[in-house]
């Protein structure tokens, strides 16, 4: 009989997806991933969730109590960060023993603690971490090896594939090629520019967002997300700080806003903070007053939760499109009465 | 140059005595805030930052207007949104137009702390004299805390109403006053006899025992926590704080390899329901509660923060505890919009809920 390990699809699972379900998969287990965001999984979350949560945390309760009764084990990996000082969240270091806290039913977790940050965790811990899983499934170390080293190179080429390199980003902000598939139709009115940023759960996840990569992708917009951003250009940005920020996660929305902020070349900034979470409420407030004292590039902030309502999300969408928009037009006419000023002096 | 710092309860003394152990004159104590306080900070505040931050801003702002324009706040790098205040209150306060030195001290670094005491709050004073200012502090801070704790006793059971106020405001100021060390070592049995010569008890009262634990600025911060130690003193109930800053800077006791610092036994308890520290004072709340339980205590408040992380963390857990351990925990999350009569009338409730079980117990 194959075991059944759940992966509740919310919070890490969408940094990442590649890495855990390779590694279940090699070691010959069945991996069972929670369905996309759906109506039910959010009333579950909403009711079951502790009130102060953020809406993504509660989101998580949901997908993790929609796997109950269908697997043999969950996995929630209690996760620290991955660089040498800056932390991550502190609740995803506590979200599996609070499941288990308030929940008693849930099957077994599978809950591995890994920080680098503080608790100074390197390889050898990694490779603790990988025995103690995969002992539970199989007893040949030699398996389990292998599947620990398949599982980090398909994340590193997931990685690899997902992050796009400094020399394409110069060409994507000189409009040289399109990062996303855009209608013919589209390509002749000079398709729009915008940056989306927010934390992975929150863009590549339907409901939670609103559905927002749809409807700039319908608009013929063409995005690039926070998570594609080059990593040197970002720990760039964040050296003009005055102290060093050291959310891990919120680094990359930092660095994406700033960079766009000084460099100009883009036509707007989509910014979603998700309600309560709390390094976002410092970040969205820096980089509305960056973009305050830096008026040039448009950036709208969207806070979500579950009371958002979708229809005024798309009207404010719409009518941020429609500002970028004339704002493009008025800048392009404004330039053409230039030279033409230029032609009638001659 | 006036310098000023957030205001933190009691713990301001201890900054006071810092400030003037380090060769400071031109010093500004933080005035204690209030509702104008409160909506200054929120006006200016992003939407849904922890209310620390909004309380410390409108504090610095009414400071700043005052006159003062060196502000000593805290730094860190914990998975706590604390050690980031300043770097977002700092752009909110240029923006608004203020001209001023912001000099965070980096309370996780003991060399990088010592150093920026040194080099930007002391008046020329070397890396030793700064060493024996903090160190003085830190002494001090113990007995700032036995006042605390002294006053939070004496007032639930004391028959002259305000005495132990009064009692307590005085010996405040001997400690800080104190010139040497010598002086302050005396007080360690000055500050108790003061308080037992000077306030009548009521001999006879069986008074029930409230821990307050919690995120530790909430604790302190008496307008923020609508003043929860006197409401329950009011009603005759003995109140303690479990977490005190000044243990964390106590150097002295922790060095000492003798001495396991309570907050050291109360993460060693949390251990059965959270492994991993995970910012604030979540291990510590965790184990306090069941070690107050095994020492007898009647209840637990528990006080945090509106959207504060590392708290709802802990208050996910206290049902289960409170199960397990059977003692009775109260959680409040405070934030500038509390209103004072709910709060009232949970904490009645509450106190009625434990006046009950005693009584079952002693039938």
């Amino acid at each position: 009989m194959k075991y059944r390990v759940g992966i509740p699809r919310a919070l890490l699972y969408y940094k990442y997806p590649v890495l855990w379900t390779t590694f279940f998969e090699e070691l010959g287990v069945e991996v069972v991933i929670s369905p996309e965001t759906n109506k039910k999984i959010k009333e579950v979350s909403i009711s079951s969730a502790p009130d102060e949560d953020c809406y993504s945390t509660k989101l998580y309760f949901g997908h993790a109590l929609e796997l109950v009764g269908d697997v043999d084990y969950l996995f929630i990996p209690r996760f620290g960060s991955d660089h040498k000082f800056n932390v991550g969240c502190p609740k995803f270091i506590a979200l599996a023993e609070v499941l288990k806290s308030m929940f008693p039913e849930l099957p077994e977790i599978i809950m591995p603690f890994f920080s680098k940050a503080k608790n100074n965790h390197g390889k050898l811990k990694i490779l603790k971490i990988i025995f103690s899983i995969g002992s539970k499934f199989t007893h040949n170390p030699l398996k389990i090896l292998r599947a620990g080293k398949r599982a980090f190179s398909a994340h590193h080429d997931y990685k690899k594939n997902l992050v796009i390199s400094e020399e394409k980003l110069k060409k994507w902000e000189n409009s040289e090629v399109y990062l996303n598939d855009i209608p013919v139709q589209e390509h002749e009115k000079g398709t729009l520019k915008i940056a989306l940023v927010g934390h992975p759960y929150v863009i590549n996840d339907e409901l939670a967002s609103l559905n927002i990569r749809k409807i700039l992708e319908l608009n013929g917009v063409d995005i690039i997300t926070s998570e594609q951003m080059p990593r040197s250009l970002i720990e760039k940005q964040m050296e003009k700080l005055d102290y060093n920020m050291y959310f891990d996660n919120e680094r990359e929305l930092l660095g994406t806003v700033m960079h766009f902020i000084e460099s100009k070349t883009i036509d707007g900034i989509l910014h979603l903070v998700v309600f309560c979470c709390g390094p976002d409420s410092l970040i969205g407030e820096m980089s509305t007053r960056f973009s305050k004292r830096d008026p040039e590039i448009p950036l709208l902030q969207l806070v979500l939760d579950e009371l958002t309502s979708e229809a005024g999300v798309n009207t404010r969408i719409e009518a941020f499109l429609d500002m970028i928009e004339r704002r493009k037009l008025k800048i392009r006419s404004d330039k053409n009465c230039q030279s033409h000023g230029h032609i009638l002096v001659q | 140059m006036p310098i000023t710092w957030p205001y933190f309860g009691s713990m301001t003394y201890v900054s006071e005595i810092l400030a003037r152990e380090i060769g400071r004159k031109d010093i500004m104590c933080p005035k204690t805030p209030n509702k104008r306080t409160f909506e200054i900070g929120a006006r200016h505040s992003p939407e849904f930052v922890c209310t620390p931050f909004k309380i410390t801003l409108g504090t610095f702002i009414e400071m700043l207007d005052e006159g003062a324009d060196e502000i000593v706040t805290g730094g860190c790098h914990s998975w706590c949104r604390f050690g980031y205040y300043w770097p977002v209150q700092k752009l909110i306060l240029e923006d608004l137009g203020y001209d001023f030195k912001f000099i965070p001290l980096d309370y996780l670094k003991p060399s990088n702390f010592l150093k920026t005491l040194k080099d930007d709050v002391s008046v020329g004073c070397s890396l030793w004299q700064v060493l024996k200012a903090f160190r003085v502090a830190w002494i001090k801070g113990r007995f700032i805390d036995l006042i605390d704790e002294l006053h939070y006793r004496y007032r639930a059971i004391e028959l002259e109403k305000g005495i132990s106020d009064k009692i307590a405001l005085k010996s405040f100021r001997m400690v800080v006053d104190a010139e040497n060390l010598r002086e302050v070592r005396k007080l360690k049995k000055r500050i108790p006899e003061l308080f037992e010569n000077n306030v009548e008890v009521d001999k006879t009262a069986n008074p029930l025992k409230i821990v307050i634990c919690g995120e530790l600025y909430v604790v302190f911060e008496q307008t923020l926590n609508l003043d929860i130690h006197r409401r329950l003193n009011d009603m005759g109930i003995i109140v303690k704080n479990s977490v005190t800053v000044s243990s964390y800077l106590d150097a002295g006791h922790k060095a000492n390899p003798f001495i396991t610092m309570h907050y050291e036994k109360a993460r060693k308890a949390a251990k059965p329901y959270l492994e991993n520290r995970c910012g604030g004072e979540t291990l510590e709340n965790i184990g306090d509660i069941i070690l107050y339980k095994k020492k007898g205590w009647d209840g637990v408040v528990h006080l945090y923060p509106f959207s504060c992380m590392p708290e709802i963390i802990t208050r996910s857990f206290i049902p289960q505890i409170s199960r397990d351990h059977n003692i009775p925990v109260i959680s409040f999350v405070l934030d500038e919009h509390t209103g004072e009569t709910g709060f009232q009338t949970r904490i009645e409730a509450f106190v009625d809920l434990l006046e009950r079980r005693k009584e079952k117990n002693l039938i």
